[in-house]
């Protein structure tokens, strides 16, 4: 059939006439013409019958026609688009919300939720990883390492920065640091504390000037110079109750005397937000080759306009130049350039950081859908109020706007909320961060973070508005004019919210998958059975000043005689570290030998993490040897040097074979140590690492006698016993009776050292777990709500259903039905889904394999018990249906 | 055929007197005409719909999308107070007008 509207509309189209005018005058004669077409075909064919009509259309005639019905202006884009209009559109749409306070309380709080949960996280990773460090000139800091592809990324060693300080010309300060702790003497009890050996370079970097007196100067750095040292603001508070005469005074550290020169101004936390004091650094590079020297932290701040990329051209060559100079064998390696908080961070963390942003982000997602759908029901609602206003002239655009005002109305509503929803996460994620935070971490409601929560507002009004909003355009006014009760089905809506279901419920199962994961995570963290005794365990360390190896000796071989006569302890260790999170040998242990057999390459040496302990380790952690014997008060640095090693190491390294009898030896920085023998096999004892929690949690270990260690200089004590007896007064009190100048630091129970372990997984756990629950609540309400709507328009359907003999039963069922469809494949989606993400997130896994079927089912059966129910409440509802009353309702 | 002039005043009058009995469309108007006159009067949509725009627009007739049972929706026009008293008007000057041309031309009615 031949479509004459198109022929009309493109002759009427060049008056411009108002949208309804036109659309009259197209209808009117577009069925005049069919008419006459009708007729006129038969008689003379369809071609001819048609040129005759369009011909009519030529006629000039018409043109009078067309003027006539110019009965109005045709609105402009300018009159559509203008201030006025908008504020007619907003007061409008804070009127209809009115009207429907359900709908704007269930919309905004889903959105505030998802709003809120996202600007926590973006806040963490603007805090952490884009804000940058707090100096002037934040964006032109850099860190300077050295990859090394094998191994974790490293420091650089003292002669190779002296060369690089020399040469370079990227940057406009160069400094470098160490961290450390230092004892402190002057004030009422002697201190251990955080210190920083620093160059003077360090402190130009940050370019913050001293408070009182001045900062490090090269001379400072001079190995002949004086010992000088810069007081932090919370040691010259503490220590020279704010005394403006503390320059110039002397402090005693390590037991020598340093001369104060300067004390900086509060806040200024660098390198650590601990740190008490800073001391210069004073190795002497002329008796250094290069890879020697202490290992340093680099940082400096570039020249304006120099790049980052120029700055590690420049060092790569010169890191390059350097490697001549090596001896023979060594490792090249190449020095990098990076803004600093990249080159300070492991790559972990950010991926870590923003796979949680992406959690989030399909919280928010998760969100967004329940509200469109919120709308797309109220849209349906509304069918009639829409034809009404664009038959009286609204345009498709316009009616698209009403609807985008109305859920930005929500949204922003919802930011507002979700603002302090951010905040109050903000302060209880601070709470649960670790106590000692990098200096540049700063998590709150930055400006730029307010900058993203509008730009989620304006996102998520979009995500939510704009799909209701297109569909309630593209109805047919006539039809929903004629007849209201077919207007629904004029709104498509059905396809389109079972779609947006099925999308939220993906995406809450994948949510909810890595929640599965983090709470098995941290259940077993909670679990775990350490294998040593934690409960009723004091630790400390005591450090001493002197640097005579004889006195050192002396002063911890009566401590060990002292506490054992303390009465109410049941056990007392002496050793150089602490079971559990103090191992020695670093995450993957340190290299050894094993006696009689050969190690082509670095990387085939084994790996053990040790610690050297003193007798009483077996019994102030309750630890029995399962074969041999324990370290006994007999191994002496005089008698043969001896070795336990847990049933791990065992197992791993002697396969089928027994170890005790065999010698290893460890190697420390490429010499090797002397020949132990193994006299004893214990259980493996747990290894907690604050690094990452996915490692090895029971890794081979060796136990060394702590007397038959080289140098005495400081030891981890642990005490067992009740509260009141193994605690730090005691402790202190035998201390000082030795030595008054010997601090006891590092105060805590075994209980807090281990919890403190795990605080990444608890605090990213447990806000992976709040992710997942907000985003199973809200596809929980979304599928209710879709299912609530489909039943309230079925009424009449189930009525006839329940007249013709279905029972209850029937029409639970076929209610479910439809809802079991979109909750299968919105969880066999976001299962899929989920695997993936979990894999992301695997460095916060304790001791669960990603692909754990146990989580998997138990996640299904939460997620499919909770579908089923938001299903079934609307169903029951179904079933109280009175078929008298549902067939004559309308 | 009439002369444009004499077809746009008749045809005005027509109209008139074809909605004083009921409400009708535009093609409707056009086939009673052309019927009516014995193929004398002849419209289309281009002659037709300036014509009803106008008299619209004059208040003599209005036009109403009308939905009829089974029918598609359609524009009918009807006659208002205005037209009437117009068609009485022009009725009462055509029969002066006739009257005068009987007596001019001797032409007697039957």
């Amino acid at each position: 059939m031949h479509d004459w509207r198109a022929d009309i509309r493109a002759r009427v189209s060049s008056a411009r006439l108002h949208p309804q005018d036109e659309a009259e005058i197209v209808e009117e004669v577009a069925q005049h013409l069919e008419q006459q077409f009708a007729e006129l075909a038969p008689a003379v064919g369809a071609g001819p019958a048609r040129e005759r009509l369009l011909a009519q259309l030529g006629d000039q005639e018409f043109d009078d026609a067309i003027a006539r019905r110019r009965r109005r202006a045709r609105p402009t884009l300018t009159r559509t688009w203008s201030a006025t209009s908008l504020w007619r559109d907003v007061r409008y749409g804070l009127r209809s919300l009115r009207r429907s306070p359900g709908t704007v309380v269930a919309g905004a709080a889903a959105l505030a939720l998802g709003i809120g949960l996202t600007t926590v996280m973006y806040s963490v990773i603007y805090g952490t990883l884009i804000k940058g460090v707090s100096f002037e000139h934040s964006a032109r800091i850099a860190g300077i390492y050295y990859a090394d592809p094998a191994r974790e990324n490293d420091q650089i060693p003292f002669a190779d920065f002296v060369h690089y300080r020399k040469e370079q010309r990227s940057f406009e300060a160069l400094g470098a640091y160490f961290i450390g702790t230092a004892n402190v003497s002057g004030g009422d009890r002697p201190d251990r504390v955080d210190a920083a050996r620093m160059t003077a370079g360090a402190f130009e970097v940050t370019g913050v000037r001293a408070m009182l007196g001045r900062a490090f100067t090269p001379s400072d750095n001079d190995p002949a110079a004086p010992p000088t040292a810069v007081l932090s603001y919370a040691m010259w508070r503490d220590q020279y109750p704010a005394d403006s005469g503390a320059v110039g005074k002397t402090i005693r550290v390590n037991g020598r005397p340093y001369t104060i020169v300067g004390v900086m101004p509060e806040g200024f936390e660098f390198p650590l937000r601990s740190t008490r004091i800073w001391l210069p650094l004073q190795t002497d590079p002329d008796t250094l080759r290069p890879g020697q020297g202490p290992g340093l932290t680099v940082i400096g701040r570039l020249r304006p306009l120099v790049r980052f990329e120029q700055a590690g051209a420049e060092f790569a060559t010169l890191s390059h130049q350097l490697a001549t100079e090596l001896p023979p064998g060594a490792a090249e390696r190449r020095a990098v350039v990076e803004p600093f908080v990249r080159a300070t961070l492991p790559a972990r963390v950010y991926s870590l950081l923003y796979a949680m942003l992406g959690a989030v982000l399909l919280v928010l997602l998760v969100a967004c859908a329940n509200v469109a759908n919120l709308l797309l029901d109220r849209a349906v609602g509304r069918t009639r109020e829409i034809g009404i206003r664009t038959a009286l002239g609204a345009s498709r655009l316009a009616v698209i706007r009403q609807s985008l005002v109305e859920s930005s109305i929500l949204a922003l509503l919802a930011a507002v909320v979700g603002t302090g929803i951010a905040q109050a996460g903000i302060v209880m994620f601070n709470r649960a961060f670790t106590d000692n935070p990098p200096f540049w971490i700063d998590i709150r409601l930055h400006p730029p973070v307010l900058l993203f929560v509008l730009a989620l507002a304006i996102v998520a009004s979009l995500a939510s508005g704009l799909l209701p909003a297109m569909q309630s355009a593209r109805l047919d006014i006539s039809a929903i004019l004629k007849d209201e009760s077919h207007a629904a089905s004029a709104l498509r809506v059905g396809r389109l919210s079972r779609t947006i279901v099925a999308v939220e419920i993906a995406l809450s199962s994948a949510m909810l998958l890595v929640a599965g994961f983090m709470t098995k995570s941290i259940v077993q963290v909670r679990a775990v059975a350490p294998r040593f005794a934690s409960a009723d365990v004091f630790t400390a360390r005591v450090s001493l000043t002197s640097t005579d190896t004889l006195r050192q000796r002396q002063f911890f071989e009566t401590l060990e005689h002292n506490l054992a006569t303390v009465p109410g302890l049941s056990g007392a260790y002496l050793g150089n570290g602490l079971p559990g999170t103090g191992w020695r040998g670093g995450m993957r242990g340190g290299p050894l030998a094993v006696e009689g057999r050969a190690y082509a390459r670095p990387q085939d040496y084994p790996r053990a993490r040790s610690l050297a302990v003193s007798p009483g380790f077996f019994q102030a952690f309750g630890v029995a040897v399962l074969r041999g014997r324990a370290i006994l008060a007999s191994d002496r640095a005089e008698s043969q040097p001896v070795a336990v090693v847990s049933d791990a190491f065992a197992q791993r390294y002697f396969p089928g074979a027994e170890p005790i009898g065999q010698r290893i030896r460890f190697r420390e920085g490429g010499s090797e140590g002397e020949w132990m023998t193994i006299v004893g096999v214990m259980p493996t004892l747990y290894a907690a690492s604050i690094v990452s929690a996915s490692e090895d949690h029971w890794p081979p270990e060796v136990l060394t006698a702590f007397w038959q260690e080289q140098r005495l200089s400081s030891a981890n004590i642990a005490l067992r016993g009740s509260a009141s007896v193994a605690s730090a007064a005691i402790l202190r009190k035998v201390v000082v009776a030795l030595d008054p100048e010997a601090p006891v630091y590092a105060t805590a129970t075994m209980d807090e050292l281990l919890a403190r372990s795990n605080w990444s997984v608890h605090l990213f756990g447990t806000m992976f777990v709040i992710f997942g629950i907000v985003a199973l609540v809200l596809a929980a309400i979304g599928l209710y709500a879709m299912m609530a709507f489909s039943v309230s328009r079925r009424v009449r359907e189930m009525g006839i259903r329940m007249a013709l003999g279905a029972t209850s039963a029937d029409v639970i069922r076929v209610v479910c039905r439809q809802g079991a469809t979109q909750i299968l494949i919105g969880m066999s989606l976001g299962l899929l889904a989920g695997a993936a993400l979990v894999r992301l997130v695997r460095a916060m896994l304790f001791e669960v394999q990603p692909n754990d079927p146990v989580v998997f089912a138990l996640v299904a059966g939460v997620l499919g018990t909770v579908a089923l129910v938001a299903c079934i409440i609307p169903a029951i509802g179904a079933t109280r249906v009175d078929p008298v009353i549902a067939l004559r309702t309308e | 055929m009439l002369t444009d002039a004499l077809k746009k005043g008749s045809a005005e009058f027509l109209i008139l007197s074809l909605l004083e009995a009921e409400p009708r469309h535009g093609y409707e108007l056009q086939k009673l005409i052309e019927s009516r006159s014995d193929g004398v009067l002849t419209f289309n949509v281009a002659s037709l719909y300036p014509l009803l725009y106008r008299m619209e627009e004059r208040g003599w007739i209005v036009g109403r999308w009308v939905e009829k049972a089974g029918e598609r929706r359609r524009r009918f026009y009807r006659l208002t107070a205005p037209g009437r008293a117009t068609l009485d008007a022009q009725r009462e000057s055509w029969r002066e007008f006739v009257t005068a041309i009987n007596r001019v031309s001797g032409v007697r009615y039957a």
